[in-house]
């Protein structure tokens, strides 16, 4: 009787437990917290936070490789890059690129944000990390989930914990950061220009984008494919108007189901000896510097662009060039409308923040093919 | 007649003015929602309105008329 | 472990430089489509338009 009670204490987890065990089950309440009582980006909060305390939990298995259930998830969803092109596909047949084909220049405002992930790598070279974990680091400043998992998951996996979370998290805070560096780089007189209207853009226009766009990224940097075919095929769902049941699968269902794997998978990384390292920290503070970084950058290419423009941007609109669809955006809007009650940017900032997307898929393409 | 015009798509979210209300320039007139996000539409000019072409939850193009003042 | 900074500086520079030309091949490409599309609707507008008036012009 006494045995049977001995064996179920030591088969048990609670005896394995560790200190460092107890703190991310700390971490995971406060997550829990934010997503759930605060509604602090729930759909991924909530599955992460889950998914990190059930990680934590000794001797479950459930990342043990070739049986856990979460590593199966992690393994099918994550390290065979299943999931993240199918967000984009998702997002793509949510995206409206329309901003973009009227205006393409601001496809080079969108290249502009990009430029600053370059810093960002050179500054996490300088902390002391690898150039694969640099690389990884610095594509949080992309500002798209997604792409940084894919690129972590590839370049370096112990950090897609600290990656992913910090990229969703930054994200989230967009307008708390981008708006002091907005301030700082542009002038009074600069955020109150009013842009030219937009020129309409026709169905066949709409059509024809993804294709060329596919075609084009496709074939100057191969390594891009796997987001850049799903994201420009959901969008052509969704320009085509001819396949409403598959955009509206692609954008919710799939989407949604997608999502939960994702947040698991992503959370179950994070074991107490994983993430409790001092590393993490790093890589938070680098998170939030490439944000910052990459906002400059963005302002900076409008700025050097309306030296040579006729029809002058607000340059407010390159920080949309970090590409949190649409949360940059509207920033850029409330920015711009502090300077301008009547200045209506929230279409005009649409064109870099798309454009960014793709512009955090081409770097990290890059990235992949230096690095890989 | 002068109109408001809206400057971007969106659901017309809240209408803050009525027939018959002065307006100055800068005046609220209507909030439009666009991408989840609140968007106030400002006037162009002061006068008066004379009607009002959109109803609370009306989904708008750009360019479509939002009110009327002269 | 030692950093290879000629890595380093070839990741950095490949890559601005790279994205730059991609978006700005793409910016080029989408331009260039976006006018031979607006071509090609216009002249079937104006087709179109001419059709009722004068169907034996052009």
């Amino acid at each position: 009787m006494f045995d049977i009670l001995k064996d179920l204490i030591f088969s048990s987890g609670l005896v394995s437990l560790t200190g460092g065990n107890l703190v991310m089950w700390l971490i995971s309440f406060v997550l829990l917290y934010l997503a759930i009582k605060k509604q602090y980006e729930p759909l991924l909060l909530l599955p992460i936070a889950f998914g990190i305390l059930v990680v934590n939990l000794p001797l479950t298995f459930l990342m043990e490789p070739e049986h856990g259930l979460i590593w199966f998830f992690y393994h099918y969803g994550i390290e065979l890059d299943i999931i993240p092109p199918l967000i984009f596909l998702g997002l793509g047949a949510m995206i409206d690129f329309g901003p973009l084909i009227a205006n393409p220049k601001t496809l080079l405002l969108g290249a502009g944000a990009q430029a600053g992930l370059y810093v960002t790598f050179f500054a996490a070279v300088l902390f002391g990390f690898d150039l694969q974990e640099a690389a990884s680091i610095a594509i949080i400043g992309g500002a798209d989930g997604p792409t940084t998992i894919y690129l972590t998951s590839k370049l370096a996996p112990h950090l897609l914990g600290a990656t992913a979370v910090s990229a969703y998290a930054y994200m989230a805070l967009v307008p708390i950061i981008q708006p002091p560096v907005m301030k700082l780089l542009t002038t009074d007189h600069e955020r109150q220009i009013v842009m030219k209207k937009l020129r309409p853009v026709s169905k066949l226009q709409r059509v024809c984008f993804p294709i060329v766009t596919a075609m084009t990224i496709m074939l100057v940097v191969p390594p891009a494919a796997p987001l850049i075919s799903m994201l420009m095929l959901g969008n052509l769902f969704k320009e085509s108007g001819v396949v409403e049941r598959l955009t509206k699968a692609s954008s919710n269902e799939l989407m949604n189901i997608v999502t939960i794997f994702l947040g698991l998978s992503v959370g179950a990384t994070m074991t107490a000896s994983t993430f409790l390292n001092p590393k993490v920290l790093f890589i938070f503070f680098l998170g939030l510097f490439a944000f910052v970084i990459s906002t400059a950058a963005g302002l900076i290419m409008a700025k050097f662009m309306n030296l040579f423009l006729k029809d002058k941007i607000n340059p407010l609109i390159g920080a949309a060039g970090v590409s949190a669809v649409p949360m940059a955006a509207r920033c850029v809007h409330k920015v711009g409308s502090e300077a301008n009650r009547r200045n209506y940017l929230l279409m005009y900032a649409m064109g870099p923040n798309v454009a960014g997307v793709i512009g955090t898929v081409v770097a990290a393409a890059i990235l992949l093919k230096n690095l890989g | 007649m002068p109109e408001l015009i809206a400057p971007i798509a969106g659901n017309v979210w809240k209408i803050l003015v009525a027939v018959g209300d002065k307006v100055e320039l800068d005046d609220e007139v209507v909030i439009l929602e666009a991408l989840k996000m609140e968007t106030p539409i400002y006037c162009e000019e002061s006068g008066t309105i004379t009607e009002i072409k959109v109803k609370e939850g009306d989904a708008v193009n750009e360019g479509d008329v939002l009110v009327v003042f002269g | 472990m030692e950093t290879d900074w000629s890595k380093v500086i070839e990741v950095f520079s490949s890559g601005i430089i790279g994205v730059f030309l991609v978006m700005f091949l793409l910016q080029v490409l989408t331009q260039l489509s976006t006018r031979v599309i607006d071509a090609v609707e216009n002249r079937c507008k104006g087709a179109d338009a001419d059709q009722p008036v004068a169907p034996s012009q052009d």
